[in-house]
């Protein structure tokens, strides 16, 4: 019986090869559209949080500020709720950190009559204050204390790509969700199509006696597997370019940005993918069999 | 077997196409249902295997009860009978055994059993020797063997012909209806519908006779039983 339902099924989709390759390609392009903005939702996401992770605070202190005035401000700043923590770095472990960098440079500050450089707090921010707000209130609260001679930030730039991915990520869910109506629709026809191709035989299905489940399934089969293929396609596909992207693009790149780890779709999302591939070839089927079909 | 008591059929647009309508047809019988084109003969088979549904009346069909059949119960009825269509209704592309098989395949039935049983109703029909033609290579005549193959391969308790020699010629026709009385000699109830005078007087058998939507070969009683 199982049998009957795929033969007749691969018979269907044997019977207008073209169309059927026409239905296949569009869920297979929306589904690649849309597994194409989750890689780079995903990848931007990681980045972004990493980045995030690297908002700072730096309060450089005024050479006046005594050791128990710091010791007081830096308690009161480990008070607010923005602030994950502070931490002290002293002149001599400023001048000791910028020697480091400098390397092979350091004869540039044996000149030096007396350590120019600030004692500073390194604030961290709690994770959901990593923003431009959540900055501008640290910031607020520390401006005109006397202790702290000037204030060091930068998160403009974080909230600008944030947004950019927040477009990106409108983009990609309202040009793949378009695609997804549009293969629905190309399914739904398809299966419409078939439905009249043949309309003898399920003629004949009737006047012997044949159930419902006899007539309709081989048509369920047909549109679930259209969306399963189409979606295991994109996914395919997808990540062949990925790897294209990686080997070509990225790997000469890697040093410039940062050497961030790239990701691809996790197997729980290509399985995602996959089903919704499937519940998108059933609500398809379901449209055309229950319009065009009627037991 | 068969049983229309005060049936009437009525489509969209007047006159009815069946008024009043009642018969018993016992178990075994063999029935001719004659009358002019548009008598309504068609209508009244359509009934039987349940494609359209009486407007008024009560049918019964191999203890189905026809006028108050579930959409999902219709398959049960159609099991039981088997039915030869007018235009045949024959696969262009599938073989002569494919297109009686198919008539079992799609009960779910098994391989091996649909290939004997196919192979029994074609020999039965006279038509064995054409298995692997397509109907586009058969005489008409031999196409009607086909389709009446496919309506006996499930061995049904009454099977339902719809002007089966329309497209043949009169020898033909004759053959087409000995084929008949030889399933009917089986043990299955057969009724015929035709126009044709001449062949139902060549093989006489008992009849219904329809005008105009109406019985009219018993104005005496309404109920005619064929005891």
């Amino acid at each position: 019986m199982r049998g009957y339902f795929f033969r007749q099924a691969w018979q269907n989709l044997n019977q207008n090869p073209w169309i059927n390759a026409v239905t296949l390609g569009t869920i297979s392009l929306s589904f690649l559209i849309l597994g194409f903005f989750l890689v780079i939702f995903l990848n931007t996401k990681g980045l972004l949080e990493d980045w995030g992770g690297r908002i700072r605070v730096t309060a450089y202190l005024a050479d006046s500020a005594t050791a128990e005035r710091v010791a007081r401000v830096r308690e009161e700043i480990r008070g607010f709720n923005e602030v994950q923590e502070v931490s002290y770095r002293s002149k001599d472990a400023a001048l000791k950190a910028l020697e480091e960098k400098l390397k092979g440079q350091r004869g540039l500050l044996n000149g030096l009559p007396r350590n120019p450089l600030p004692a500073s707090l390194e604030i961290r921010l709690r994770p959901e204050y990593q923003n431009a707000v959540g900055v501008q209130r640290v910031v607020a609260k520390l401006r005109g204390k006397p202790e702290v001679e000037d204030l060091q930030y930068g998160s403009d730039w974080v909230e600008r790509f944030s947004a950019f991915v927040a477009l990106l990520q409108v983009l990609g869910l309202g040009l793949g969700g378009m695609l997804l109506v549009a293969a629905f629709f190309v399914i739904s026809n398809t299966i419409r199509l078939n439905i009249f191709a043949r309309r003898e035989e399920i003629e004949i299905m009737r006047s012997v006696g044949a159930t419902g489940l006899f007539i309709r399934a081989p048509f369920y089969i047909e549109g679930v597997l259209q969306g399963f293929l189409g979606a295991c396609l994109a996914i395919g596909l997808l990540f062949v370019l990925f790897q294209l992207f990686l080997i070509k693009v990225y790997d000469p790149l890697k040093d410039l940005l940062g050497n961030f780890p790239l990701l691809f779709l996790t197997a729980e999302q290509s399985l995602a993918m996959a089903l919704g591939g499937m519940v998108l070839g059933l609500i398809g089927t379901q449209v055309s069999v229950g319009r065009y079909l009627r037991i | 077997m068969i049983e229309m008591v005060n049936v009437s059929k009525a489509y969209d647009v007047s006159p009815r196409a069946l008024s009043d309508i009642n018969l018993k047809v016992e178990k075994g019988r063999f029935i001719y249902l004659t009358g002019p084109s548009g008598s309504g003969k068609t209508t009244l088979l359509k009934l039987l295997y349940a494609a359209e549904r009486p407007t008024e009346g009560k049918i019964g069909v191999n203890g189905f009860d026809v006028s108050r059949l579930k959409p999902r119960e219709i398959s049960h009825l159609r099991r039981s009978l088997g039915v030869v269509f007018q235009d045949l209704k024959l696969l262009a592309r599938r073989t002569v055994f494919e297109n009686v098989a198919f008539a079992l395949e799609v009960l779910g039935m098994e391989r091996r059993a649909v290939v004997k049983k196919t192979a029994q109703a074609l020999r039965l029909a006279k038509i064995e020797y054409k298995g692997n033609c397509l109907p586009s290579q058969l005489s008409a005549g031999e196409q009607q063997r086909v389709a009446i193959a496919r309506a006996i391969v499930n061995d049904p308790l009454l099977l339902l012909a719809d002007e089966p020699t329309g497209n043949i010629d009169l020898g033909s026709a004759k053959e087409i209806m000995h084929l008949f009385d030889e399933i009917n000699l089986r043990g299955t109830t057969v009724v015929v519908a035709t126009h044709n005078e001449e062949l139902a007087t060549a093989l006489p058998r008992e009849r219904i006779v329809l005008e105009s939507g109406r019985r009219v070969d018993s104005p005496l009683s309404k109920t005619l039983a064929f005891a």
